[in-house]
């Protein structure tokens, strides 16, 4: 026991299919006497026990997250990719969130309150949306997580979207479709905490409304028309095309929350947008 | 030279021939699929004589998910994601494997500030690759403390990731035509903060692990590979640089700006376990040489020359491409028809897979404890193995 | 200049309990039955106190000193500091299955726990504490340690063969090579303490050491025992960089690789208990015991010295031991089992050998710093 090399390193040039590269050669050698031998791992263990040492007397080196109390300060980077979503439609599109949030009470038929409830329940879907239907995202991705389903507008005349299924639980999460998206209409959001206990829970809506794209909601004057041009999409009603059966009667369509439950039950970290 | 790989056969009916005067047995044990050194589901049947191991047969598989017929399926971009669940610790490599291959086949061109971040990207995840292997090798070895400093190195290295791709593990950045995001603006400022501290890292592993005399004598001519063999068992990558053969696919095809740096190739001088475990230290040092001279200078361009939803069709024939990960030559064949924008037929070269029966030929001969040695010094992935 | 707490009494008054020093020495020196009894009761309920405390206490130290060691926090969550976490984890462990595998040999695999435990349980006995906290002080102390020392190796051997499983049968086979083997350097370290205090009595040891501890007060000789035994005696404790006989990369869990529930909490205690033990053996053979730091006549320092009570003094040197093993464990790597064999047998042994007879030379020529 108790040997220890000298390391060192030697610069060359060597000949390897055809070309001349620089090689580092790591080198052997033991120290001369067998004084220096033993001399020199007694110094070597040593300094690794003051390394540790070091370690141990200086806490600012812990690097430990304590994650379920640090959820309110985790900050995620502005890429991260989480959970898709639809991207809330840009802020200069709308006069105001306060105007939105009436806009969004009448056409459900809700009071203010729930509305804006709703507009911050963002675990997958938001209220409006700027998808078209068109595909791209269900044709991009690798696995086949993403079905949309798509419906003729009658007040348009056109494709529109009627539910955008998302299949979490086959999802990696890999960015393909958010790529492919010539709308700019999804993202991938900062939600990671997806733990339920009925793995069919992690197939849904991710749209709240079917309906065309937010736009052209916007440029229709007439409220009533505006209103009979959306109809409201649940996370899991109907039928879900991805699963082989149907969803109904698993969890029944909530009634609207009170705003403060609402809240309480939101996820805590979703929505770093 | 041909090099004679131990088979099931070989262990179940060969002789037992205990070199013992006792009247001793030998016996075989199953290390894995569920064991420490799998690092994963490995299976690796033992034939031994008290401490010493006869014969060794790994039994990969039990992370097969037929990833190569999976992507016959897919189109050239939709495999790139696959490829980070083979050799997870290198997904940028992997991905920029695919997207050489696809590029040259096509004749995407790419601009040099792809190529930068390409390089720095990937010398980065090496980086993080030999620093989350070293801290396991100290683990293997009983040194638990290794494996958290090691683990932390990996941790401040996959921050820079996360904020730039915006995961840490399975990155799918680059793609065929380019990358998947530009990098950020304080990109540049937080990689050079990083160059010092991982140095000062390196150091750190050098006083607790590389000047420990246990950890000396536990790598020290232990399981040497010749060069001849490891060749002519397929070795790439540090196992085989670690024999004395200097074939490094950065210097020698010098794709992406390696042909534009200066770096030496690490080659060890006897091809043992510590060899093995040197190299890849030396191998840190060169990577952060690399980034340094790259990263003042990412020129100005885009970060992608092809549209997302451009298709993209091969011309009929066989293609290849190869790149140099963190442990060795993963090398892509697309074989393509010509027509459609999905692969005929695909195969994944991986290193990993070669590395692995390095144990036959090494193994016999040395102790249970020296085989966790051989185990830990080949650095395997098991996805990669089975893929 | 002695203490007038720390000198030994000269002879026991006659059928006075309190002259005594342990609790062995006041039940036979009663004449009442009952009071002998009681005695008794009091024995084993204070090693059993000991022992639950010292098990909570030492897990917990453990996992947060290796925690430090690793830029980690540790158990924070079970209680304030998560001090309660042992006892989160004793509750676990006594709520699993009790599975006994259906191939083992039943009543061995059963009993083994209790064997493993058993050693550092009696030798808990054994050290005294402070000058009046010891519960049996024999005149063959030493031997007495050494003895029941060499013991362990039966509950390990026997957990490994009765486990029928080949990690456990190659981590037994390992344990009893190398516990053997490492307890030969360890007693010829005792000796030089025998030598030099010339009693086999560890509370005579602790007295014989009042001008001076032995690592430093038995020149070379002393401090090279003192290595010897602390290495000899962490290989007897299977604990890195000597775990080969549970060499978690290699064996699994080696020798209690079939052990769940509270037989494998059994071995964990053992495990914690032993640390203990042989921490408390070194601070009491090495370190002084409970004895204050003295420096010859200095009677300032002699005198604060003499302010801090024996018991800390005991408890403070047995816990730097602990911390030494636990740093030593979170530091290196584990040797191989020939490497482990070559530095007893060549390097420790040697060593130890030529140790001793320099000791003896020491102690003829009574070549002390503030001899007698």
């Amino acid at each position: 026991m108790g040997m220890i090399d000298t390391i060192a390193v030697e610069t060359s040039e060597r000949q390897i299919a055809g070309k001349t590269v620089a090689v580092s050669t790591v080198l052997r050698g033991r120290p001369p006497s067998y004084l220096r031998v033993a001399f020199s791992t007694v110094i070597g263990l040593l300094r690794g026990m003051k390394m540790t040492l070091g370690y141990f007397l200086s806490p600012e080196e812990i690097v430990t997250q304590q994650y379920p109390e640090n959820r309110d300060t985790l900050r995620f980077p502005e890429r991260y990719r989480g959970n898709l979503r639809f991207k809330f439609p840009n802020a200069e599109e709308h006069e105001s969130h306060a105007a939105l949030v009436t806009q969004v009470s009448q056409e459900a038929e809700v009071d203010a309150q729930h509305a804006a409830a709703w507009m911050h329940e963002d675990n997958g879907a938001r209220w409006y949306h700027n998808c078209t239907g068109c595909g791209k995202c269900e044709a991009a991705c690798p696995n086949a997580s993403i079905k949309v389903i798509t419906r003729h507008g009658e007040i348009l005349d056109d494709r529109e979207l009627d539910r955008f299924v998302w299949r979490l639980d086959s999802c990696m999460f890999c960015n393909a479709c958010v790529q492919a998206c010539p709308w700019d209409a999804i993202e991938m959001t900062a939600g990671f905490e997806n733990a339920v206990y009925d793995r069919r829970l992690l197939v849904y809506n991710l749209n709240k409304m079917a309906g065309p794209r937010i736009n052209l909601i916007q440029d229709e004057e007439n409220p009533d028309v505006r209103k009979r041009m959306v109809e409201r999409r649940d996370r899991y009603g109907g039928p879900v095309p991805l699963n082989g059966f149907g969803l109904p009667n698993l969890l029944p369509v909530p009634a609207p929350l009170p705003v403060d439950e609402a809240v309480d039950a939101m996820p805590g970290q979703e929505g770093s947008a | 030279m041909s090099v004679r790989v131990c088979t099931l056969d070989d262990l179940l009916h060969a002789p037992l021939e205990a070199d013992s005067d006792l009247t001793t047995q030998e016996y075989l044990v199953n290390m894995g699929p569920q064991h420490p050194i799998a690092h994963g589901s490995l299976r690796i049947v033992l034939r031994l004589d008290g401490e010493t191991v006869k014969h060794v047969l790994p039994v990969p598989g039990y992370v097969h998910r037929g990833v190569e017929k999976m992507c016959e399926h897919l189109t050239y971009r939709q495999i790139i994601p696959y490829t980070d669940r083979l050799d997870y610790l290198s997904a940028i490599m992997n991905n920029w494997a695919v997207a050489r291959t696809v590029e040259a086949a096509a004749g995407i061109e790419t601009n040099e500030r792809i190529e930068y971040i390409r390089t720095i990207m990937s010398e980065l995840q090496r980086l993080q690759s030999h620093a989350l292997w070293w801290g396991v090798t100290g683990m293997d070895l009983g040194a638990y403390t290794a494996f958290l400093y090691g683990f932390r190195e990996r941790e401040i290295i996959g921050e820079i990731f996360e904020e730039t791709i915006g995961a840490r593990l399975t990155m799918n950045y680059i793609q065929p035509g380019g990358l998947m995001y530009d990098i950020r603006p304080d990109f540049v400022a937080k990689v050079k903060r990083l160059i010092p501290y991982l140095r000062g890292c390196i150091e750190q592993y050098e006083t607790l692990l590389t000047g420990n005399a246990i950890f000396q004598e536990r790598l020290r001519n232990i399981g040497i590979l010749d060069g001849a063999k490891a060749l002519a068992l397929g070795c790439t990558g540090p196992v085989l640089r670690a024999s004395g053969v200097p074939y490094d696919l950065r210097a020698i095809e010098g794709y992406g700006m390696y042909g534009k740096v200066n770096f030496n190739v690490v080659v060890g001088s006897v091809g043992d376990c510590w060899d093995r475990y040197y190299v890849r230290l030396e191998e840190m040092r060169e990577s952060l040489r690399i980034i340094e001279q790259l990263i003042d200078s990412i020129p100005e361009g885009a970060f992608s020359t092809l549209h997302y939803n451009a298709d993209v069709i091969l011309p009929e024939g066989t293609h290849y491409g190869q790149i140099e990960t963190a442990r060795g030559v993963f090398g892509v064949l697309i074989v393509s028809d010509g027509k459609s924008g999905i692969p005929y037929r695909l195969h994944f070269r991986s290193p990993n897979f070669n590395n692995l029966w390095v144990v036959t030929a090494i193994a016999p001969g040395w102790r249970i404890a020296d085989f966790i040695s051989i185990q830990s010094s080949l650095d395997l992935v098991v996805p990669d193995i089975d893929r | 200049m002695t203490h007038p707490m720390l000198a030994i009494p000269a002879a026991l008054p006659a059928g006075s309990p309190w002259g005594a020093q342990t609790l062995a020495e006041r039940a036979s020196a009663s004449q009442n039955l009952w009071v002998t009894a009681g005695y008794f009761l009091l024995a084993i309920v204070g090693v059993t106190v000991l022992l639950t405390l010292l098990g909570m206490v030492l897990i917990y130290v453990e996992r947060k000193v290796a925690a430090h060691f690793q830029c980690r926090i540790g158990p924070k969550r079970v209680g304030p500091f998560g001090i309660f976490q042992t006892i989160a984890d004793t509750l676990k462990l006594l709520f699993k299955e009790d599975f006994v595998p259906p191939q083992a040999d039943q009543v061995l695999h059963i009993l083994a726990p209790f064997l493993a435990l058993l050693v550092p349980v009696v030798l808990l006995a054994l050290i005294p504490y402070s000058p009046m906290t010891q519960i049996a002080d024999l005149n063959i102390g030493i031997l007495f340690v050494t003895a029941i020392g060499g013991f362990g190796v039966m509950g390990i051997l026997i957990a490994g063969w009765s486990s029928n499983n080949k990690w456990s049968m190659i981590g037994a086979m390992r344990a009893g090579a190398q516990i053997i083997s490492y307890e030969i350097s360890a007693t010829l370290a005792l000796l030089v303490i025998v030598l030099f205090s010339g009693t086999m009595s560890l509370s005579g040891i602790v007295h014989s050491q009042s001008e001076g501890w032995w690592v430093w007060r038995g020149h070379a000789a002393g401090f090279t025992a003192f290595i010897i035994y602390l290495i000899a005696s962490t290989a007897e404790l299977n604990r890195t960089p000597f775990d080969i006989p549970e060499g978690e990369s290699e064996l699994t869990a080696g020798f209690h690789t079939e052990y769940s529930g509270l037989r494998f909490a059994f071995f964990f205690l053992a495990e914690f208990i032993n640390m203990f033990t042989v921490s408390a053996l070194t601070a009491t053979l090495f370190l002084g015991g409970w004895m204050p730091f003295h420096v010859g006549d200095w009677a300032v320092l002699n005198g604060a010295m003499d302010a801090i009570p024996p018991g800390v003094w005991f408890l403070g040197k047995t816990s730097a031991v602990i911390f030494l093993i636990m740093w030593i464990r979170w530091t290196f790597p584990r040797l191989r089992v020939d490497q482990l064999m070559h530095l007893e047998w060549k390097v420790l042994l040697p060593i130890g050998i030529a140790n001793l007879l320099i000791a003896a030379v020491l102690v003829l020529t009574n070549f002390y710093p503030f001899p007698h």
